[in-house]
Parts: structure tokens; C-alpha cells; sequence
């Protein structure tokens, strides 16, 4: 987080606090917006949007005491962020929602597999393809077939 | 109500021990060792992901697999700890201490064995013990009214954010988000659909399944990509070598009648469970041991007490959710998950109305015990090669898994939609320092908090002392207050600080 060390108005100086508080008040803020249309009710009749309008405020508020520490005390940095894992991790499994349906679970698990695989650097394809056809089989077995999980095997099967 | 333990222990083993049934605890355990073992899957993802394969059994064969898993996740995770270093959730941290400088130092064997034979006598005392403390209890809870409902998940929640990691602010505000995310879907009382954003998947409500795997399963094999580091290897170990000396025996039993009374007790209470116990139990035998400097190097009693205790709450941990119908920590939440599924609303009724159900269920937790130990011990051999797998296999086969329990559990392609948010949203909250365990145990609570304060204004004409009023409540609330003030204090502060860093 370079950019934080550069002199500014106000300095930052618990970059993991400051952005935890800050992802609490987005969350409280939105909690209290989508709850604007609920009705609020009355202590006596709680209506739909009573018991979440108070959690969003206690989570604002909880939002700004942590942001505010991250301003004035110090604190440790945020960890490098590293998108490889996350963006391959995710898109293997939206890839996984895609397909089941109509390719079935041996062409889907093995591709998946192989893709995840990707999520390191230095993948040794021949090794990773043959693994994840067998480890797709043998789970095939075991859940499909053994422990009867609704899941289609084959191209086409729903 | 009859207080004959034997009796109703007789009914259950007679309901759960058919030869199909044991079959299915044996499956249950092997198949929860199995995913419980690989480094840093902790019991909570491990029985999320194998949670849909006990779907279609019938309730009590689908229950005593599901005991399997649960108690196959956790000697799983003791045995990674024990010889990898590398615990999957909070419980078996303080195993990693002494278990693996014991592993190091060439009695990764015995501290295994201990471990899992100290677990197998406190899992038979917490049995009994459940067995004789759930009625008492149920009877005890006839007395509960809503205000008191509410106040208990006050208590539980406080407990679970001083048991959290980090911050105690940072819990606070992930237990409230939790509850926030626990009212999506459709508000039961008026029948409006709340914070749906017009996703018609939604109106039921956030997935457990996606969110638990989310959080805990792919941002565990994340964290271990971007840290190589952490992955470390195994020590081997073999079956010949298992067998404890007399000396191990000598001075391990105390350590594991120490620890399975205080697992015991410590589970019972709301946020106990696990955690709480094995935490508590080896700093019991730091204290109470003639030479404390052994701790830290190698000291059996350092594994056997806080093993036997956390098996030991484990087993009663299941006291409130039975008789209360209430989850204590995120692992009984899964179990209760499971029990709606097959069509049991757990709660004090089920013992009345279904007492076959109720006590197999009570028989099935000692029959998965028991496996345990004629299973795993002797296949010790097969764990460790799976620990030696490189992780470059390990993380792709763990994603299978993870996408294939979610998608069985309900077959549809939003789930993985909501799964992929969650990893996103726990990736935040990763790099953050904000752990997710809190905020689970708030998602599982939020509709019954939100129902029981409503029922509790309704009685009391919106008036907010009805919780004070209530004797029970009141107490439940004073407890809580108490436990806050004690994190406030600066020399509680320190003890916990201490605790979380060994």
C-alpha cells in the first residue's frame, strides 16, 4: 500500500482497521438504505424493517469507531494482495455452475480441476490432467454412484 | 419426566446399532477423516461439504453418519495438528504445541494414541453426562418464555465474540453483520421479502452451505497459495509406532480426567463448546503440573487434556441445541441445519415425541466415538500419506469437494453464484484481520433473535425492562454484562491476548 505512505492531509495509520471500519459502514450504510422502503413499526409492533434498521446502526457505528482508530492509531498494514488465487478460484466455480447442468459431472469435474490447478504458477500439465481424471472418477464413484448425490455423470443426461 | 439414564441409553443403542447403521458411522468417520485431515480444513467447512451426502438416508442413519463425520473432522484436524503443525480451526491449536514437538521428537505415535483414546473416554463421560443432563434441562426450559430465548442468544453471542481472534470490536460488528445476513429472504412475521434486491433465489433466504464454504473452505486454500510458506510437511508416522509407553499412560490419565470434566461443563454453556475447552484445559495442566517448563517441548498431558476436553465438550456442546434448540457454535448450527433438512425441529419436544429418534441420536455420538478409534488408529498410515500429498493435488481436489457439497445440497447454479460471493467478501475480511467464525454463529441466530424480541415486545407492550424483569433473562443478561466488563478490564485483556498467541 504505497500510496498510503505519501504525505497527506490526514495519514492513515492502521491501514487493516481503517479499512475494516470502512467496510462496516458501507455495510451499515447499505443496511439502512434497502431498509428506507420496510416498515419501521413500534416497539410494541415491530415491523419488518425494526430489527434490521437498529443492526445497521450499531454496525455504523461500530464502522466509524474503528475507522477513526485506523486514523489515529497505529497499526499493522494490509497484506499484499495477490489476484491470481482469488480470480481463478472464482471462476472455477462459476465456471462449475455453468456447465453441470448439460456437460455433466466427469467433463466438468476434470476441467475445473485442471483449471483450479492454474491458480498456482508452474502447472505441469500432463501430471494435473492426469490427476484430475482420476480424482474426477474416483469422486464420481463415490458420490454419484455409492452415496447417490443428484448429480448428472454424462454430456447430455438432464 | 423419568431420569433412568440406562434405560433411555438401552432405547437408543437398540434404535442405532443395526448392522446398516454402523456401517454408515463407519463411513461417516472415514469420509470426515478423510476431508478433515487435509491441512487447514477444519471441522466446520469438512461437515458443511460432506453434509449433502447424508441427505437422502432416513433421519436416524442420516444423524449417526452425519456423529461420523462430526467426530471424524475432529480427530482429523488433531491428527494434522499433531503432525503437520498446522491447525484447521481454533480447538486444535493448542494441540499443535506439544503434539507436534512431540511428533518432532520422534512420539508423534503415542501423542496420536493419547489423543484419540483420552477423546474415546471423554466422548463415552460426555455421552452419559448428556444423557442425564438433557432432561434435567428440558424440564428446566419448560419455564423459558421468549424474553429468556433472546437473552440466552445475548450470551451466546458475547461468548462468541471473546472466543473470536483479534479485535473484540471487530467481533462485535461481524456478529451483527451475521444477523443481518440471517434476516435476508422472506420476514415470516409480514410475509415481505427484505434486502432481496429482486433475486427471486433469495426469497428463502442466504444458503448456509455457500456461505460456510465461502468463508471457511476457499479462503483457507487462497490463504495457503498466497503464503507458500505455510505449507509445511508432514512427520511420518506408522502403526507399529502408535502404541503409548507405560510411562505416556502414567502420566497422561489425570490430564484426561482433568480435562474431560472441564470439557464437560464448558461445553454445556452457550459459545462454549470446543474451543473454550481445550483452551482451558491446557492451561489447567500448565498450572497444575510439577514442572510447567515441560510445556511447549513435548509435554503428553499438554495433548491429552485439552484432546480429551474438547471431545468432551464437543459431546455435551450438543446439550443446548437439544434440549434448547439452540446452537452453541457454528458446528452445532450445521448439525441443526441437518436435522431441519430431515424434518426434526430440534428442541425439547423431540425427546417427548420422538424418544427413539432422540436416544439414537445419543447412542450414535458414542457409536461414532467408537469408530474413531477402531478405525483411524489402525489406517494412521493412510492419513499420513495424504498429509505428504504435495498441495498442488491437495487444493484442487478441496475445491471439488467444496462445489460438489454445495451443489448437491440444492442442485442449483445460484449457489455457486452466492459460494463466489462470499469467497470474495471473505477475502476482504481476510485481509482486514476480521474473522468470519463470529459472524456464522450471528447468521444461524438472526431470524430466531429477531422472532423472540418480537414476541418479548408484543408481551411486554413494547416495554424494554421485561428483560430485566424475568428472572431467568435477567441473570442470562448479567452474565453477559459480566463477561463484557472483563474484556474491558486490562488484565483479562491480557490473559486472552496470551492465550490466543500460544
Amino acid at each position: 500500500m504505497a500510496r498510503l505512505r505519501r504525505p497527506a492531509v490526514i495519514q492513515i495509520k492502521a491501514p487493516q482497521d481503517f479499512g475494516a471500519g470502512v467496510l462496516f459502514i458501507v455495510i451499515g450504510l447499505g443496511g439502512l438504505i434497502f431498509a428506507q422502503d420496510l416498515t419501521f413499526g413500534s416497539s410494541r409492533n415491530m415491523g419488518p424493517g425494526y430489527f434490521p434498521t437498529i443492526l445497521s446502526v450499531l454496525i455504523l457505528v461500530i464502522g466509524l469507531a474503528v475507522a477513526l482508530k485506523g486514523v489515529a492509531i497505529e497499526g499493522p498494514e494490509i497484506e499484499e494482495i495477490r489476484l491470481r488465487p482469488l480470480v481463478v478460484l472464482i471462476a472455477t466455480m462459476l465456471l462449475f455452475g455453468l456447465l453441470i447442468k448439460t456437460a455433466g459431472l466427469v467433463v466438468t469435474g476434470t476441467l475445473i480441476t485442471v483449471l483450479a490447478a492454474y491458480a498456482q504458477a508452474g502447472v505441469r500439465i500432463r501430471e494435473t490432467v492426469i490427476f484430475a481424471l482420476v480424482l474426477t472418477a474416483v469422486i464420481t464413484v463415490v458420490f454419484v454412484y455409492a452415496l447417490g448425490q443428484p448429480l448428472p455423470v454424462w454430456w447430455g443426461e438432464n | 419426566m423419568d431420569l433412568d439414564i440406562f434405560g433411555h441409553l438401552a432405547t437408543g443403542f437398540s434404535a442405532a446399532a443395526s448392522l446398516q447403521n454402523i456401517g454408515f458411522a463407519l463411513l461417516g468417520c472415514l469420509l470426515g477423516t478423510l476431508i478433515g485431515v487435509l491441512p487447514g480444513i477444519g471441522p466446520i467447512p469438512t461437515i458443511a461439504m460432506l453434509l449433502p451426502v447424508t441427505f437422502g438416508l432416513d433421519p436416524l442413519s442420516s444423524l449417526i453418519m452425519l456423529a461420523g463425520i462430526y467426530y471424524g473432522a475432529q480427530y482429523g484436524g488433531s491428527t494434522t495438528s499433531i503432525l503437520v503443525n498446522m491447525p484447521g480451526e481454533a480447538s486444535s491449536v493448542v494441540t499443535c504445541i506439544d503434539g507436534n514437538m512431540m511428533a518432532r521428537q520422534g512420539r508423534g505415535g503415542p501423542a496420536l494414541a493419547v489423543a484419540a483414546l483420552g477423546s474415546f473416554f471423554a466422548g463415552c463421560v460426555g455421552t452419559i453426562f448428556l444423557a442425564g443432563f438433557a432432561p434435567l434441562l428440558a424440564a428446566f426450559t419448560r419455564q423459558f418464555n421468549s424474553p429468556d430465548y433472546f437473552s440466552l442468544m445475548v450470551l451466546g453471542l458475547v461468548m462468541a465474540v471473546v472466543l473470536a481472534h483479534g479485535s473484540v470490536v471487530k467481533a462485535i460488528a461481524m456478529v451483527l453483520i451475521g444477523l443481518l445476513l440471517g434476516l435476508v429472504g422472506t420476514d415470516t412475521n409480514s410475509g415481505l421479502t427484505r434486502y432481496t434486491f429482486g433475486i427471486q433465489e433469495l426469497w428463502d433466504g442466504i444458503d448456509f452451505l455457500p456461505l460456510v464454504l465461502g468463508l471457511f473452505g476457499i479462503i483457507e486454500i487462497i490463504h495457503n497459495l498466497e503464503h507458500p510458506s505455510r505449507q509445511q510437511t508432514a512427520i511420518r508416522t506408522r502403526f507399529r509406532e502408535l502404541w503409548p509407553s507405560k510411562q505416556d499412560f502414567k502420566e497422561s490419565w489425570a490430564a484426561v480426567l482433568r480435562g474431560t470434566g472441564l470439557g464437560a461443563v464448558l461445553g454445556v454453556l452457550p459459545g462454549g463448546g470446543a474451543v473454550l475447552a481445550s483452551f482451558a484445559a491446557y492451561t489447567l495442566e500448565k498450572k497444575v503440573a510439577k514442572d510447567p517448563s515441560r510445556f511447549g517441548k513435548g509435554a503428553i498431558e499438554g495433548v491429552a487434556g485439552p484432546e480429551s476436553a474438547n471431545n468432551a465438550a464437543a459431546q455435551t456442546s450438543f446439550i443446548p441445541l437439544l434440549t434448547l434448540g439452540l446452537p452453541s457454535n457454528p458446528v452445532m448450527a450445521l448439525m441443526m441445519g441437518a436435522m431441519i433438512i430431515q424434518g426434526i425441529q430440534p428442541g425439547a419436544a423431540v425427546m417427548t415425541a420422538r424418544p427413539e429418534l432422540f436416544w439414537g441420536m445419543v447412542a450414535s455420538m458414542w457409536i461414532g466415538n467408537a469408530m474413531l478409534v477402531i478405525l483411524n488408529l489402525p489406517l494412521i498410515g493412510i492419513w499420513v500419506k495424504l498429509l505428504q500429498a504435495p498441495y498442488r493435488f491437495l487444493f484442487p481436489a478441496i475445491l471439488l469437494f467444496c462445489v460438489i457439497g454445495v451443489y448437491a445440497a440444492n442442485t442449483e447454479g445460484f449457489q455457486m453464484v452466492q459460494m463466489a460471493a462470499f469467497t470474495v467478501f471473505g477475502y476482504i475480511l481476510l485481509k482486514f484481520d476480521c474473522e468470519p467464525a463470529p459472524l456464522v454463529l450471528g447468521f444461524i441466530l438472526g431470524p430466531l433473535m429477531e422472532e423472540n424480541l418480537r414476541r418479548s415486545m408484543v408481551l411486554s407492550r413494547g416495554d424494554p425492562l421485561i428483560f430485566l424483569d424475568r428472572p431467568i433473562s435477567a441473570g442470562l443478561l448479567a452474565a453477559a454484562a459480566i463477561i463484557i466488563a472483563l474484556i474491558v478490564l486490562p488484565q483479562f485483556r491480557k490473559t486472552r491476548e496470551e492465550a490466543f498467541q500460544e
